[in-house]
């Protein structure tokens, strides 16, 4: 026993820095899991509030390009509200009209999904996995695996909620994969490299499938974006040597840096498919 | 002022300056694809090695680890900062040792400045310290030697950019008297 605490003294020090890297080693493990946890994100009360002092006073320095970019999305809801003003009701009852993927898709949109709005308080885009925070938490009704658009295209998926904040992993992570198709359907997965938030790839797309320069790309309903919101658009094609398949860059079409205001969408669904899907698995 | 007052004041405006101001700013020069790595510069590290001489390794591997960690709440991070971070708390005081011609004892009541060291000590102990802290939390982060070329250009050049805004902090903040805690 005294040597044994002879020892301790006379490593202390070793023993002290050992001790601290492992817990930050354990921390750094748990967050790769699911179920990390809240307080050692930006989600937590202290910080969630410093972000919010810090955003009212810069907010007013972007107002100016907020307002053209709420601009533009009225002008878009309004053109695809148009669209559903002229439908001839008597007319389509009685020409019989085969129904095509994308009516489902808006029928499905508009019974399942709930948009709810928040502001953007905190941003990165400059590391491995670029973390967002958000003003509104469970007391607004957000959870865990929501995911979060902006009014130009797809942001990422919330993580960590506590009272009154969120933190959203975006898809500028190389944690996580995103299921996309192109115009045609072809679905396949988009993955960020760790490089430039300017540039995303999409992965495994056969050479026989048709594309062109700045054609564009949407999530799809495997995944827990709603479908058909915009990805980003092609500006470079490159072939796989390895398996023949193509490599598709992306620019995405949400502008990471100045993001400040994004829907969290809750899939009112979710929990019944993902119930279904985990008692399938279980079964196997 | 006493000196624990004074540390916990500098602790507070090194991190506040990290998270609301330097943590905004993204530093990127090309944007192509396979280009440029997108980095931000961390000062953090600064109060680590501004601590007085006379502090023991207990705590300042203790400090380091509540900057780390208080740096990783903010950024999400989780523990990767904290890892750095205690990693040059441990080394502080055997490269102060080897750098320095007198024992560290014999600096009764001072920190580690470019005053009482002079520029070139103070450029070679932050300089170092500063680049393995940022090897070790730019591995951790990125998790893989796919890339090694990228990795290292990383760490390159945020530590270069780093070193400039600890330059510009000593600058600003180191008072023309030479009795300075």
């Amino acid at each position: 026993m005294r040597n044994f605490i002879l020892f301790v003294r006379r490593f202390f020090n070793l023993i002290l820095f050992l001790g601290l890297e492992i817990i930050c080693i354990v921390l750094i493990a748990r967050t790769n899991m699911l179920q990390g946890n809240d307080i050692m994100s930006s989600a937590n009360a202290l910080s969630g509030i410093m972000y919010q002092k810090q955003n009212d006073v810069v907010t007013y320095f972007g107002l100016r390009r907020m307002n053209d970019s709420l601009i533009n999305e009225n002008a878009r809801l309004r053109l695809s509200l148009a669209r559903y003003h002229s439908v001839d009701t008597i007319k389509d009852s009685l020409v019989h009209r085969a129904i095509k993927q994308d009516d489902s898709a808006h029928v499905v949109q508009y019974n399942d999904y709930t948009y709810r709005t928040a502001k953007v308080i905190n941003n990165s885009v400059s590391s491995g996995n670029n973390y967002i925070t958000i003003n509104r938490g469970s007391d607004d009704g957000i959870a865990k695996n929501m995911a979060v658009i902006s009014s130009t295209g797809v942001v990422g998926r919330v993580v960590h909620v506590s009272a009154h904040f969120a933190s959203v992993l975006s898809v500028l992570s190389v944690k996580q994969q995103l299921s996309a198709k192109l115009k045609d359907g072809t679905f396949s997965y988009i993955t960020w490299e760790g490089d430039s938030p300017d540039v995303m790839v999409l992965k495994d797309i056969p050479q026989q499938i048709k594309i062109r320069m700045n054609d564009s790309v949407f999530t799809t309903n495997y995944s827990f974006f709603p479908a058909d919101i915009l990805i980003g658009t092609v500006f470079k094609m490159k072939v796989n040597t390895k398996n023949n398949l193509r490599l598709l860059y992306l620019h995405p079409s949400t502008n990471f840096r100045n993001i400040q205001y994004v829907y969290v969408v809750e899939n009112k669904m979710m929990g019944e498919r993902t119930r279904l899907e985990d008692s399938v698995k279980k079964g196997k | 002022m006493n000196i624990y007052i004074k540390n916990f004041f500098k602790f507070c405006l090194i991190v506040l300056l990290q998270v609301l101001i330097l943590n905004k700013i993204t530093l990127r020069w090309w944007a192509q694809p396979g280009g440029f790595p997108v980095f931000t510069p961390f000062v953090y590290p600064l109060f680590i090695l501004l601590l007085p001489f006379e502090t023991t390794v207990p705590v300042l591997l203790i400090l380091g680890f509540i900057t780390g960690i208080t740096i990783d709440i903010f950024m999400n991070t989780a523990g990767m900062h904290a890892f750095a971070t205690v990693l040059i708390a441990y080394l502080r005081t055997n490269v102060l040792n080897a750098l320095l011609p007198k024992n560290l004892s014999e600096y009764p009541n001072q920190s580690p400045s470019v005053k009482n060291i002079g520029w070139m000590p103070f450029l070679v102990y932050s300089g170092f310290l500063i680049l393995l802290h940022h090897a070790t939390f730019f591995t951790l982060e990125l998790w893989s030697l796919n890339n090694v070329g990228y990795l290292l250009l990383k760490i390159g050049a945020s530590a270069v950019t780093s070193m400039l805004f600890i330059i510009t902090y000593l600058l600003l903040f180191t008072r023309q008297s030479a009795s300075r805690l």
